[in-house]
């Protein structure tokens, strides 16, 4: 549990947060969101002290992280940003070690976790291990440098708009890789972006921030579109957030209409959201989609499916 | 040319000569790579003391040679010592400039993600910075083995009897002097390239994955 307690950052006199007051369940995924200049990152590298606050606490599990050595505060939390930062000089392996090698590990234990590591995001040590960075693509980089925050297993993983530079397809790929990851490691995940939908898609709960560092609303992604608090929140949220909200719909939770005569000739994946759905319904000829799962259709997805679904979740 | 005759006919002075050459450049350059090292490093840390340091190294190379070795054998006495102080203090811009250079070069976002895992900063400078800057600073350090091995022969109107006594030595001779000139610059020159190639290929080596340079 990750608490702030009316944490204020000036630099000079120009207030960077404002008296921000929030607390962060242990294994929950929280996104701070918001435009540029809004203290997120600020938010963000107070926990790891990489900022010091100049009011108010931050402490975690009820321990006030002044009263942690800084050094073994940051080894005890995942960090990863935007530019990744991996070691140029070192191998993947190397990299993933380091935390373990500062908190001097023994070698094969070093060795086992890095294993272990590089499985779980999918670059399995035998063809991966002795890469270089620069071997390696944005997406792939990406993924050692949450293995390297992984390495010595923390509680806490900080990440810092981390695929903020990945092109559009790799981002889909990395997001759904860390929903995956989180259901198998479940992490407490301080996630910091500009970008609503990803605050959306990858939240349990979504913290938004206005300039100079003002909480508007702290909510779950779907209390967040269907009830915003504020013209801010509105407005950040911009064009068409029920649509947006379908992605949150699993199609599993749905009640189809049942299949009545031939199957329609557009499907969609029953492991899909609402929000592929629509997209199957706008695709189709006639607006209604079966839902398949293997070469069994399960039911039909229409506009009026979507619509009842989308309302009953609200 | 008689030049490969004549060192032949002297190679009982010249030969210890090429040694006294080599120590002295040898102690040099490591002395002046490791001060070198630790200005850079400072000169790296902090922005006030970068230009002090930046001016003084630079200052020092406008010091003629032999004035330098001159003025530093009123402390230091003959032969050796002061000419091993001159060249250490010639040396230093080289390595000094490369090593700031070399730290400062290193992308902001490693050196974060470093401190953000909670290395301490000397770690920091050991495992990231310095072992990142490596081919920088081997270049610095290439350009003062070749600068030293050169001036080391000034050290001659001190009183070492290194190589540059050979160019000296042909100074005011009526015949012959081409001859003892060449003897004394050829070795000279072959140390200067050696040296340089070998520190090229350590440079090269070390490059994996780093900073990029340009082979200079």
């Amino acid at each position: 549990m990750i608490t702030f307690d009316r944490v204020v950052k000036r630099y000079g006199n120009s207030v960077a947060v404002d008296h921000l007051s929030l607390q962060i369940k242990s294994g929950e995924t929280v996104i701070l969101v918001g435009p540029s200049g809004c203290g997120k990152t600020t938010s963000l590298k107070m926990i790891n002290r990489l900022i010091e606050p100049t009011e108010g606490t931050i402490s975690i599990d009820d321990r006030d992280t002044r009263t942690y050595d800084v050094n073994d505060l940051r080894r005890s939390i995942g960090y990863v940003i935007q530019q990744v930062g991996l070691f140029p000089h070192q191998t993947v392996a190397e990299n993933v070690a380091t935390v373990p090698r500062l908190l001097k590990w023994p070698k094969q234990r070093i060795q086992a976790r890095v294993e272990e590591l590089l499985d779980l995001i999918g670059l399995p040590a035998a063809q991966h291990a002795k890469r270089l960075p620069s071997e390696l693509s944005g997406g792939e980089r990406q993924r050692v440098g949450v293995a390297r925050a992984l390495g010595a297993d923390p509680n806490i993983l900080l990440m810092d708009e981390p695929f903020g530079a990945i092109d559009p397809i790799a981002r889909e790929r990395l997001q759904n890789e860390l929903l995956r990851l989180q259901r198998v490691v479940r992490k407490t995940i301080v996630f910091v972006t500009h970008d609503i939908d990803e605050a959306v898609k990858l939240g349990d709960r979504v913290a938004l921030l206005s300039k100079g560092g003002v909480l508007e609303q702290f909510a779950t992604p779907e209390e967040l579109l269907a009830h915003p608090q504020s013209k801010f929140v509105t407005e950040f949220l911009g064009e068409g957030p029920l649509v947006r909200r379908l992605a949150l719909i699993p199609i599993s939770e749905v009640a189809l209409t049942p299949v009545n005569g031939a199957a329609p000739a557009e499907s969609v994946d029953a492991g899909g959201t609402l929000r592929d759905a629509l997209d199957a319904v706008l695709r189709s000829s006639d607006g209604r989609v079966g839902v398949v799962k293997g070469d069994q259709t399960l039911g039909i997805v229409d506009a009026d499916v979507i619509r009842s679904a989308s309302m009953r979740s609200r | 040319m008689s030049v490969f005759q004549y060192i032949a006919d002297n190679w009982g002075v010249i030969e210890p000569q090429i040694v006294t050459h080599l120590e002295i450049v040898g102690e040099c350059i490591a002395i002046t790579s490791l001060i070198g090292l630790g200005l850079g490093i400072a000169a790296a840390r902090s922005e006030p003391l970068s230009t002090v340091i930046m001016a003084v190294t630079s200052t020092i190379l406008t010091v003629p040679s032999f004035a330098l070795f001159g003025l530093l054998s009123i402390w230091f006495g003959l032969a050796n010592p002061p000419v091993i102080v001159g060249l250490v203090l010639y040396g230093l811009l080289p390595v000094t400039r490369n090593t700031r250079a070399g730290i400062k070069a290193v992308d902001l976002a490693v050196v974060e993600s470093a401190r953000g895992m909670g290395m301490s900063p000397l770690q920091v400078l050991l495992q990231v910075e310095l072992p990142l800057a490596v081919p920088v600073i081997l270049g610095g350090i290439r350009q003062a083995t070749v600068m030293i091995v050169a001036i080391a022969t000034v050290g001659a109107t001190v009183g070492v009897d290194d190589l540059g006594q050979t160019i000296l030595s042909a100074i005011g001779r009526t015949t012959g002097t081409i001859d003892a000139v060449l003897a004394g610059i050829i070795p000279v020159a072959l140390i200067g390239i050696l040296a340089d190639l070998i520190l090229a290929g350590i440079q090269r080596a070390l490059s994996r994955g780093r900073v990029s340079v340009a082979a200079t």
